[in-house]
């Protein structure tokens, strides 16, 4: 079988995960979440095949171009979900989360992104390679996931304001916490995957562990982004609202790490 | 004095440059960096010269951006030391004598009157403490015995230990800058180059342009030697993302070329008269070769590795790649020249030759060989092991602030008429919910204990 029928199957179990999910959103039948969530948990399994039969058909990482970065993040997205469902319970991010993911792998198989896997440019010939990008990625998805915690605080907590909060909703403290947990795991990867393993591969490849590359400089400006957003939380005590602002702020500095700077920005990072 | 230190203690500072330091990247990353001044013309017009007099062209080498830098390390600084000493006290020299009132105010804490005397309920705690991993300080004062039971202290510093580790990042940015330095040095096979501000030379012995089989290209490896007072010490391959290093010093694989001032080319003259007529030549760019037997002299005046000619009829090249190859030939007669004009590698059938009679020869560039350079980035940089120290300590930091909470149980015990009122609370920084069903097994084992 080949990686991109094993992609399409993966897509069809994600789609059929979120349908799951919204039924389950809309029905309110817990079995229907367990449905989405064990759906999902079969992707996870497929899309894993996919990428290890990516790996061997290609001969380097799954991740050299914008299609295998894209469905690579999708991928850390889903064990990341699973991570935080396992841990914390959170079906009702379900529905939105994996809108995410659909994106994501919609965005991944579209036409824009050429498929064929290419062989790899010296830069890329690196071990450095498996561990910048894998560990960032992960980062990435827990700070999507941040994310989407932090919206749905939002949203709950105007309502409760309001009075109108339903008994079955997770409450908004519940989620400001979850927030915060997913940032508390998605920084130290960010940092450790993103900025250190970075600086190490760059000073190996480029010569020079730090360029002020547009790249690079957005990375920082997305720690900087959840650096505030822990220094606040912490020492000046700042909780919901102002912290999921700060969530939702910094996953769009690292969504624009991620895409913008590649198609708005040059520099030396044009392969991802 | 005193009202600076008290700013540059405040997070809020931080917080505000934090933000400003944010924002003044941003805009680095949309201002393209250091262009030409004409480019920044084109780009912005009038404003050009204002962005450059304020150095947002060169933003991340100028002095305000990295004043702001210096503001934020000093800021940092401060901030960390104000809180360190209260920090060190509470770790290690905190104060037994606490209130009851201290441990009413906790969110989780217990209260009940155990059955056995006091001694026996402190030796009970004090193994229970110990099984699971505490650390024990005790005082007695009166009939009341204060306990103060902790573990993963260390994670009370996980923030400083981040703290240190981004100084330290700073500091061996500041020495990269100020002591660092980087040359690219163009070496041809065999040629020996003295590096700069070293006692050693380094020799290319060979470079070589790998490719995959669909001809895009799988690395550049350049074969190196280095040299110390005449003598040949070792030689090592580099390639991409693999440099050399020696002495404080690194090369790298940077770029590579062709010289094309001189290269030598094989042409072949043929005849339109005779097919079975065939010379091969060979001759360097500038010399004269005579064709035997035809009394014609030819010379290749000029070489262009990826010929273009534009409009205006200008010629020129595209590239130093050797895309489009073409050589200007000249024929002579003697003194008189006969013909003149390009021929081209890739497009035989395509040679430009003007003649004043009718051409009977064919020329066909068939092969070009110039000598190929690889150009090593030499690079030292003695900031960069305080770089990896401060990454260590930023990680071991993250570690300890997010992954090793400190957890810590104080227990009042008071004697009463030959029983013991015991008063616990605990606090815990982070995951709380474990910590509150460690605290709950504690004090449910001292409870049924009999």
């Amino acid at each position: 079988m080949s990686e991109s029928i094993l992609f399409l199957v993966t897509f069809i179990f994600y789609i059929l995960a979120a349908f799951f999910y919204f039924s389950f959103f809309l029905l309110k039948r817990e079995n229907l979440a367990k449905t989405g969530f064990s759906v999902a948990f079969m992707g996870l399994f497929i899309h894993t095949a996919a990428l290890i039969l990516r790996t061997v058909e290609s001969g380097h990482a799954p991740f050299t171009n914008m299609y295998e970065s894209l469905s690579f993040l999708a991928w850390s997205a889903i064990l990341a979900y699973i991570i935080i469902e396992w841990k914390f319970r959170i079906r009702r991010a379900g529905p939105y989360f994996m809108l995410i993911v659909i994106g994501l792998m919609a965005l991944a198989s579209s036409p824009l992104m050429p498929k064929e896997a290419s062989p790899l440019v010296p830069a890329l010939q690196s071990y450095w390679l498996w561990l910048h990008v894998s560990v960032t990625l992960f980062g990435e998805a827990f700070f999507a996931l941040a994310f989407i915690t932090s919206i749905m605080y939002l949203v709950a907590n105007s309502k409760e304001k309001k009075g109108k909060a339903k008994k079955s909703g997770i409450s908004s403290v519940k989620l400001d916490s979850i927030s915060y947990r997913c940032i508390a795991i998605g920084f130290p990867l960010f940092t450790l995957g993103g900025l250190v393993f970075g600086m190490i591969w760059a000073y190996y490849a480029w010569g020079s562990y730090w360029s002020w590359d547009p790249k690079e400089v957005w990375s920082l400006i997305t720690w900087f982004v959840f650096a505030l957003y822990l220094h606040t939380r912490i020492v000046m005590g700042w909780k919901g609202r102002r912290s999921a602002y700060i969530a939702i702020i910094g996953f769009l500095a690292a969504l624009f790490t991620y895409f913008g700077v590649n198609y708005l920005l040059a520099g030396l990072h044009s392969y991802v | 004095m005193k009202s600076i230190l008290k700013l540059f203690s405040s997070v809020k500072l931080v917080i505000v440059m934090l933000i400003i330091i944010t924002c003044a990247s941003i805009l680095g990353t949309l201002i393209p960096q250091q262009r030409s001044n004409a480019e920044y013309a084109v780009r912005y017009g009038q404003l050009a010269g204002l962005f450059t007099r304020l150095q947002l062209t060169n933003l991340y080498h100028s002095w305000w951006f990295n004043g702001l830098l210096f503001l934020f390390s000093l800021n940092i600084i401060i901030c960390t030391l104000t809180r360190l000493s209260p920090k060190f006290r509470r770790a290690f020299k905190p104060k037994l004598r606490f209130e009851a009132k201290s441990i009413n105010s906790l969110k989780i804490k217990e209260k009940f009157r155990k059955n056995w005397n006091l001694s026996n309920t402190q030796e009970m705690l004090r193994k229970e403490f110990s099984t699971r991993h505490y650390h024990l300080r005790e005082k007695k004062e009166g009939n009341r015995s204060f306990l103060l039971a902790r573990k993963k202290t260390l994670g009370l510093f996980g923030s400083d230990i981040v703290h240190l580790g981004l100084l330290i990042i700073l500091a061996g940015g500041i020495v990269s800058g100020l002591e660092g330095f980087r040359t690219d040095l163009t070496l041809f096979e065999g040629q020996v180059l003295p590096v700069p501000k070293a006692d050693f030379q380094l020799r290319l012995d060979k470079f070589e342009t790998e490719f995959y089989p669909d001809r895009s290209i799988r690395d550049w490896k350049s074969t190196l030697t280095v040299i110390k007072n005449e003598k040949a010490l070792f030689s090592k391959i580099i390639e991409v993302n693999h440099p050399l290093s020696y002495q404080g010093f690194v090369f790298y694989q940077n770029s590579y070329g062709w010289d094309w001032k001189n290269p030598s080319l094989e042409i072949w003259v043929k005849k339109r008269s005779s097919p079975s007529f065939l010379r091969k030549l060979e001759f360097k760019v500038g010399q004269r070769t005579s064709l035997e037997e035809e009394d014609i002299q030819l010379i290749a005046l000029y070489f262009l590795p990826d010929f273009v000619i534009n409009d205006k009829n200008e010629i020129s090249t595209r590239s130093n790649e050797p895309n489009n190859p073409a050589a200007f030939i000249e024929g002579w007669q003697g003194e008189q020249r006969i013909f003149s004009g390009w021929i081209f590698a890739k497009f035989p059938d395509f040679a430009r030759i003007h003649s004043e009679k009718e051409m009977d020869l064919i020329l066909e560039l068939r092969d070009f060989k110039s000598s190929q350079f690889s150009v090593i980035q030499a690079a030292k940089d003695p900031g960069v092991n305080l770089i990896w120290v401060g990454c260590g300590f930023l990680m071991l930091g993250l570690a300890l602030a997010f992954y090793w909470p400190t957890r810590e149980i104080k227990v009042i015990l008071e004697d009463s008429y030959g029983k013991t009122e015991v008063t616990a609370g605990g606090i815990a920084s982070k995951n709380r919910d474990a910590f509150q069903s460690e605290f709950e097994t504690i004090m449910n084992s001292l409870r049924r204990l009999k």
